[in-house]
């Protein structure tokens, strides 16, 4: 076996489960093996423009294939599909706080809850989630800021009335 | 606490670090890497997926996709005529067949065109997990080669969704309630891997050649003029081919393989799905007529249910057990059918298959040259 193909095995098996989790999180399960392999068959290709760690240059191949070959309506049909089943599915073994993250992540707009799930179940810095996402660490940390607001506000129980979204301009305040 | 941490604590356990399943593995890894790319050095990275087993045994088993004649799982019952044979009226039999289709392969049409292209359907087959029969999980794949240099080469995959094999079997899987996803056994895995029965979204894809213009690997990287430039004399062949055998496996470097082996596993390919000249597919016959170690099989019928004739080589593998290789052609034409995989001594995981089980195949149903390729 060649080093080249060393690297890429080692790397493939490092990053693979987290890569299909990220698209898991953005477009199900039902696309997510297709995306997965999409993804790895670029980083064969470009072995040589890889960076270490390679995860966040990963997961942005993995947000181009879905863009390019997911259609945004299918995506969320099939997203949405996953969050009934995260939130529905096996009750028994789910604790209500779990369930009620789980719920207030699924009410957030898709770009509110890519940027926290590149934070939360992926692990990576803002520096890291930014490259993923194609933006300025700036640019970031500003969604960041605003999502995590939103999830927060999403969170509280329900009944109680829930305080419209901010706008940029009180989020600074 | 922190919503973020909150959020954290709340991941699906399923979205973990649970490891990916070897046969998922395999598949990936294999449609990753026989991918061409663009090369700093020499390295083997144009081969063609078929029996691109990475690492050994334990990723082999997903990458050889398996088949059966459609409905059974048993290949059918060979005439067999050994070539190593002491007696030289069966080995005469034998080599005469090869001889035969050689002249055939040499006379058929020579074309040309834009873009080498080729259709092939993989199939596999698996033991469904908790229950008594099996299914087959199969793929389409297409290619696009360029005869021109500097362009770029095509493919798509395009899953087709797993099937009960037999009558019986799919009497079993009706009784199970006609599961759309289907458990089956991955040997060596503590859980089953969820095969679908309906069809998934195919992609198509397209990447420079590598180098700008090696197209396949024969052995080394090779371009559209190696190919087609290739001898036309058995012996000339058979020397220009070994100039790249080293002693192990098309496979891995670690893998000790004999030249006997090395020259089918590289010429299976040259006969069945790359764009070289009648001559050349007619010296690649030739040649493996004169290997001692081929059988040759008659009335075999292909996983498309396509009669031919299969010439043959056994290989002992790491972790697989004896394993069968087969080249299925059309004895009129010498056109190329198949490549097979046939358990002959199964081991861990080909455990679960009867001795003579095609457990995967590729068939081709389309190599030749057209003007067109993909649009997207």
């Amino acid at each position: 076996m060649t080093d080249d193909s060393h690297r890429f095995t080692s790397m493939y098996d490092e990053c693979r489960q987290r890569v299909w989790a990220y698209v898991v999180s953005r477009a199900g399960r039902q696309v997510a093996d297709e995306v997965v392999s999409e993804t790895f068959a670029v980083a064969w290709r470009r072995l040589d423009d890889v960076p270490e760690p390679a995860l966040p240059w990963l997961l942005g191949v993995a947000r181009n294939v879905l863009r390019d070959n997911i259609r945004a309506e299918i995506r969320r049909e099939a997203l949405n599909g996953e969050l009934r089943a995260w939130t529905e599915g096996d009750v028994a073994d789910q604790v209500t706080e779990r369930l009620g993250v789980l719920r207030a992540l699924a009410e957030l707009p898709e770009d509110d809850r890519e940027v926290l799930l590149l934070i939360a179940w992926q692990g990576l810095s803002p520096k890291d989630a930014a490259h993923v996402i194609g933006c300025s660490s700036a640019a970031f940390r500003v969604r960041l800021h605003r999502a995590r607001k939103r999830l927060k506000q999403a969170m509280e129980p329900a009944g109680q009335p829930r305080p419209r979204v901010p706008n940029l301009s009180e989020e600074w305040s | 606490m922190n919503p973020i941490d909150e959020l954290r604590a709340a991941r699906p356990a399923h979205l973990g670090d649970a490891p990916v399943d070897e046969r998922t593995r395999a598949a990936e890894l294999s449609y990753a890497m026989s991918r061409p790319r663009p090369a700093r050095r020499k390295r083997r990275n144009v081969r063609p997926v078929w029996g691109f087993s990475l690492i050994g045994a334990a990723t082999a088993v997903a990458v050889v996709v398996s088949s059966t004649g459609g409905t059974t799982a048993q290949a059918p019952v060979p005439a067999r005529t050994t070539v190593t044979s002491s007696t030289p009226k069966v080995k005469l039999s034998a080599r005469d067949i090869l001889l035969t289709a050689a002249a055939k392969a040499a006379h058929q049409p020579a074309g040309t065109g834009a873009y080498w292209h080729t259709v092939s359907m993989r199939r596999s087959l698996f033991a469904v997990e908790g229950a008594g029969y099996q299914v087959m999980d199969r793929q389409r794949e297409e290619g696009w080669t360029p005869n021109a240099t500097g362009g770029d080469q095509w493919g798509s995959i395009k899953p087709l969704g797993a099937r009960p094999v037999t009558a019986a079997d799919e009497e079993a899987w009706k009784q199970a309630g006609s599961p759309a996803e289907i458990p089956v056994k991955v040997p060596g895995k503590p859980r089953p891997m969820i095969l679908s029965t309906s069809p998934r979204k195919g992609f198509t894809g397209h990447s420079p050649l590598v180098d700008g213009d090696k197209v396949f690997w024969l052995g080394r990287n090779v371009t559209m003029k190696d190919l087609r430039g290739l001898p036309s004399d058995p012996a000339e062949l058979k020397a220009w081919l070994l100039r790249s055998y080293e002693g192990h496996s098309t496979e891995s470097s670690s893998d000790p393989m004999a030249a006997d082996p090395w020259l089918f596993t590289v010429s299976m390919g040259l006969i069945i799905d790359m764009p070289v000249t009648p001559q050349v597919r007619g010296a690649a016959f030739r040649m493996l007529a004169d290997l001692d170690t081929v059988d040759v099989i008659e009335n075999v019928t292909d996983a498309e249910g396509r009669q031919g004739t299969a010439v043959a080589i056994e290989e002992h593998t790491k972790g697989l057990g004896v394993v069968e290789n087969r080249l299925v052609f059309d004895q009129a034409t010498g056109r190329g059918l198949a490549k097979e995989n046939v358990v002959v001594k199964p081991v861990g995981l080909t455990s679960a298959f009867e001795p003579g089980t095609v457990w995967n195949s590729e068939v081709v149903l389309e190599a030749g040259w057209t003007d067109s390729k993909p649009s997207s």
